[in-house]
């Protein structure tokens, strides 16, 4: 039997300039990563990382288990096709060997076999099974069409838009297994034999077509369906189809630890090309679902980025809350790229910027507890005066750091990509608290609890939310709270649920005094109360449209007061609610036994 | 007899309702406070005159008893359209016209909580010391007679945070006015101004504003007050910026007075829907034509006096209320 017709050209030619395009990707990002990241990959190469990551491969690349968990129809749709596709070609692999015995075949001889395996007995069983795993492929077929022309039907409101690399792709992609169909069922036709798809179509076209233009027919749809796995291969490299392979070095590299940072790195190419476009992070987006911005959510964001078409309007049109990449199924790190796009954008070098912070100390009192109140407590005093009368009570000796005005944490710098001028902050604070001695620093602010925790180096000094401070104040018997009738509901600061992953202590410390009431979002997906400072670009009218939208989701609940534990959710929540908005610290406050002048 | 129902007893409704009277028309104001007079009968004396402003009420109130108009106290409009008004509790009053004339809402100081008004200690609104005014008491919460008063200008107007953009126009005068009745009250005490910009827009005002500076020795400072903060002895420390001479500037001061905004009524969104009339972005009904249209709605058979379209002072209220008088009938053919 021989391996090679004239119509195997372009799927060769097609597979050979993607596998080089592949190497030659890939092989730069590597090349360029930072020696740091290449340390990490020689250190996790030999450990369990690497079974891990296999494991992740099966089940994610091929499976896609967590695009199934969020929307089960667009989950087996992108199985069918990947898995489906992965299978086909790995039973037909077996199915040559099984015909042919261990010998070596050409990689077209694997991919056409049906088309040069024509003179041998068939085997029932493998007629089937192919049959089998090309109508499953097939199914995804008719559901990747359904879902372009009825995205809702799918579960999405919104389905993406795409550069024109991608629509031939698609486009090619839709053809290539209705090509293999039509192509195997003439060679059934001719030849007979195959399955219960193939072979009964093929009984169809023989009852139709006379021999001769059967054999016409059939040579035709061989060149169609090479063509069109030629063009795929040609064009996946610069289509989104480029996530198929890259989302597997992608989880390589993540199992060994690498991450994306402030500043851009090779690694964020491995993250960027990862992206299939699967727009499951539009939904979410509120940006998207209440002011109708629809240019600016992270699918898009990733595009223009990948093909340097990025503006500074898309990368600042972001409230970065992360209810997207809490959804997406690639587990790409959202925030972060599009932090370090606005880093390249925006930042400046600060060397001589706030020299002026040099010595300045407005702290006051002394203890082991510092309290950093941060900017935007500061203008919500009512917290202030609440964390006032709890350290009281508490009986902690309490080094107050900015009372009477303070240098901001830095973190809305380094959101807004003024990364380097945010170090400076990071810095005079660092040496503040080192000054001062504290073991403890609480915050009432999750946005300064976050850039402590992440960006600051206070080893030897415990950073906790006021939240899990009073929850342990609690604990210990040191706050004394009388239990309430009122009904509370409670708004998760983006900050602090998705950002720093606390969900239970404040909800803890409501209960302690009062009635905990769940808006319909909680939790991970949590709406974001829309004045996040992460986002430059849309105006207090739209902000307050979003927080109109929250608070009405809250109200909802039927509960008399809204709780949150941020002070930037307090006044923007306040702004758009009928019903009253108070922070944690302040519903205990008013619940504290003890009485203090 | 034609038959219009005025939404609203405050000082546009009750002239509108005098004028109408006067031209055989039927007014009905429906008012949902206890008694008539709106946001007047919390005022104490009016700029730039200093005349009481209970002179002004009681003539109104003394007209409107004597024309013999009806009104309806306690009541709140629920919803309306030309030809019928709906209270609270579903009873239906038919008309030929209506006259909207509920005003605006003071702006809630508690949202700028960076000046702890209802937190702090000697942290007021214009509306308090108007009160206090009228109480003839005013004081520091501990009764001491204050050294040091900070006014602080467009609290909840021209604010973009509050979305609250626009200007309230009177609580520039209000401020000299008030700095002005302090300092007569408290002849040794520093007064202190913060502002944006000082628009004096009304006859008599700039005399006034000058006046308070050289007479009165009213201090004003061009920079609003970014926070305020208890002081260990019950005062008020206040941050802001002198933008003129740029330096930021603490001061420690016995009262804070914060010159509260005027703001669109909650239920102008519902009235709107339910009688399809247009709204400014800010909230204020938009009259059908700014120039020779005044007082005229989007809709015929609907008519607006006062404040419910923007920010006025109380001369401009009743010139309003006369051209709505003057318009309605003409739209009755009386």
């Amino acid at each position: 039997m021989t391996f090679y017709a004239p119509f195997c050209l372009p799927f060769l030619l097609g597979a050979t300039f993607m596998f080089a395009a592949l190497v030659w990707k890939w092989g730069r990002w590597l090349k360029r990563l930072p020696r740091k990241d290449k340390l990490l990959i020689r250190k996790g190469i030999f450990s369990s990382a690497t079974l891990r990551a296999i494991r992740e491969v099966l089940l994610e690349s091929l499976i896609h288990r967590k695009i199934c968990r969020v929307n089960p129809l667009l989950g087996y749709m992108h199985m069918s096709l990947a898995f489906g596709w992965f299978l086909l070609i790995v039973v037909g692999w077996i199915e040559t060997v099984f015909y042919m015995g261990f010998k070596w075949v050409p990689v077209q001889g694997h991919v056409f076999f049906k088309y040069f395996a024509t003179g041998i007995e068939h085997n029932a069983g493998f007629e089937f099974l192919m049959d089998f795993l090309l109508l499953m492929v097939l199914s995804g077929v008719a559901l990747a069409w359904a879902k372009r022309f009825m995205s809702r039907r799918m579960g999405m409101r919104r389905t993406t838009r795409h550069v024109p690399g991608d629509r031939l792709a698609l486009s090619v992609l839709w053809f290539i297994f209705p090509a293999r169909l039509v192509a195997e069922s003439l060679i059934c036709a001719l030849y007979g034999g195959g399955g219960f798809l193939t072979g009964s179509l093929g009984g169809v076209f023989a009852m139709v077509f006379p021999r001769d233009v059967l054999i016409y027919l059939n040579e035709s749809s061989w060149w169609i369906y090479s063509w069109c796995l030629g063009l795929f291969f040609v064009a996946l490299p610069f289509s989104r189809y480029m996530h198929i392979f890259t989302e597997i070095p992608l989880i390589f590299l993540r199992a060994y630890r690498l991450k994306s940072t402030e500043k851009v790195s090779s690694y964020d190419h491995f993250q960027i090309e990862a992206c299939s476009r699967c727009g499951i992070c539009i939904d979410p987006c509120q940006l998207q679902s209440v002011l109708g911005v629809n240019d600016v959510q992270s699918v898009y964001f990733l595009r223009d980025r990948r093909y340097h078409m990025l503006t500074r309007e898309v990368a600042d049109n972001c409230l970065m809350c992360g209810r997207c990449a809490e959804r997406c199924p690639v587990g790409i790190d959202l925030n972060t790229l599009r932090l370090n796009s606005r880093d390249k954008i925006r930042n400046m070098p600060a060397d001589r910027r706030y020299s002026y912070l040099n010595g300045i100390d407005r702290s006051s009192g002394t203890g082991k507890v510092g309290y950093f109140a941060g900017c935007m407590t500061l203008l919500t005093p009512r917290i202030l005066d609440a964390m006032n009368r709890i350290f009281t009570a508490s009986g902690d000796e309490v080094w107050w750091a900015d009372k009477e005005g303070g240098v901001c944490c830095g973190r809305p710098l380094k959101l807004s990509g003024e990364t380097d001028a945010a170090r400076k902050m990071m810095e005079y604070n660092t040496d503040l608290f080192r000054k001062h001695g504290i073991t403890t620093l609480v915050t009432s602010c999750p946005i300064c609890l976050k850039v402590f925790r992440e960006d600051y180096r206070l080893e030897g000094i415990e950073v906790i939310h006021h939240s899990e401070y009073i929850l342990r104040l609690i604990r210990t018997g040191k706050l004394r709270l009388e239990h309430g009738s009122t009904p509370f509901t409670y708004h998760d600061p983006c900050e602090l649920g998705r950002g720093s992953g606390i969900y239970d202590e404040p909800r803890e410390v409501i209960s302690a005094v009062g009635t905990l009431l769940e808006p319909r979002d909680t939790r991970e997906h949590a709406l974001c109360c829309g004045s996040s400072v992460a986002n430059t670009a849309i105006s207090d009218a739209q902000q307050l449209k979003i927080a109109r939208s929250v608070t009405s989701e809250l109200e909802d609940t039927g509960a008399e007061v809204i709780v949150t534990a941020c002070p930037l959710c307090k006044k923007a929540l306040s702004r758009g609610a009928t019903h009253e908005v108070k922070d944690l610290a302040e519903i205990v406050a008013e619940a504290m036994k003890q009485k203090f002048s | 007899m034609k038959r219009v129902i005025i939404i609203g007893g405050g000082i546009a409704g009750m002239q509108s309702a005098l004028k109408l009277k006067h031209r055989g028309i039927e007014p009905l104001i429906i008012e949902k406070e206890t008694e008539l007079g709106g946001k007047l009968r919390g005022w104490y004396v009016l700029f730039p005159s200093f005349t009481p402003a209970s002179d002004v009420l009681n003539e109104l109130r003394n007209q409107v008893q004597k024309a013999g108009i009806a009104t309806r106290l306690n009541s709140t409009v629920e919803s309306f359209d030309r030809d019928h008004v709906i209270l609270k509790g579903g009873e239906r009053l038919d008309c030929d016209a209506v006259i909207l004339a509920s005003g605006f809402t003071l702006f809630d100081a508690r949202i700028k909580e960076e000046y702890g008004y209802g937190l702090y200690d000697n942290v007021y609104t214009s509306a308090d010391i108007e009160r206090m005014l009228n109480e003839g008491r005013v004081t520091m919460k501990n009764g001491e007679r204050p050294k040091r008063i900070a006014f602080l200008h467009c609290v909840g107007s021209r604010d973009e945070k509050v979305c609250q953009k626009h200007c309230s126009k009177v609580c520039c005068i209000t401020g000299v006015k008030q700095a002005v009745e302090l300092k007569q009250f408290f002849p040794e005490a520093d007064v202190f101004n913060f502002y944006m910009d000082i628009r004096m827009f009304g006859p008599g005002y700039e005399e006034m504003y000058r006046e308070a500076q050289i007479r009165h020795n009213i201090h004003f400072v061009r920079g609003r007050i970014s926070e305020a903060s208890p002081t260990i002895d019950g005062r008020i420390q206040i941050k802001a910026e002198d933008t003129l001479t740029g330096r930021p500037l603490h001061m420690s001061v016995d009262m804070l007075i914060l010159l509260i905004g005027m703001r669109a009524n909650d239920d102008n969104a519902s009235f709107a829907r339910s009688a399809g009339l247009e709204r400014a972005e800010n909230g204020f009904f938009a009259p059908r034509d700014q120039f020779l249209g005044n007082v005229e709605s989007n809709r015929e058979g609907i008519f607006y006096a006062g404040t419910i379209t923007a920010p006025k002072n109380i001369g401009e209220s009743l010139n309003d209320a006369a051209a709505v008088a003057d318009t309605v009938a003409q739209y009755l053919g009386a």
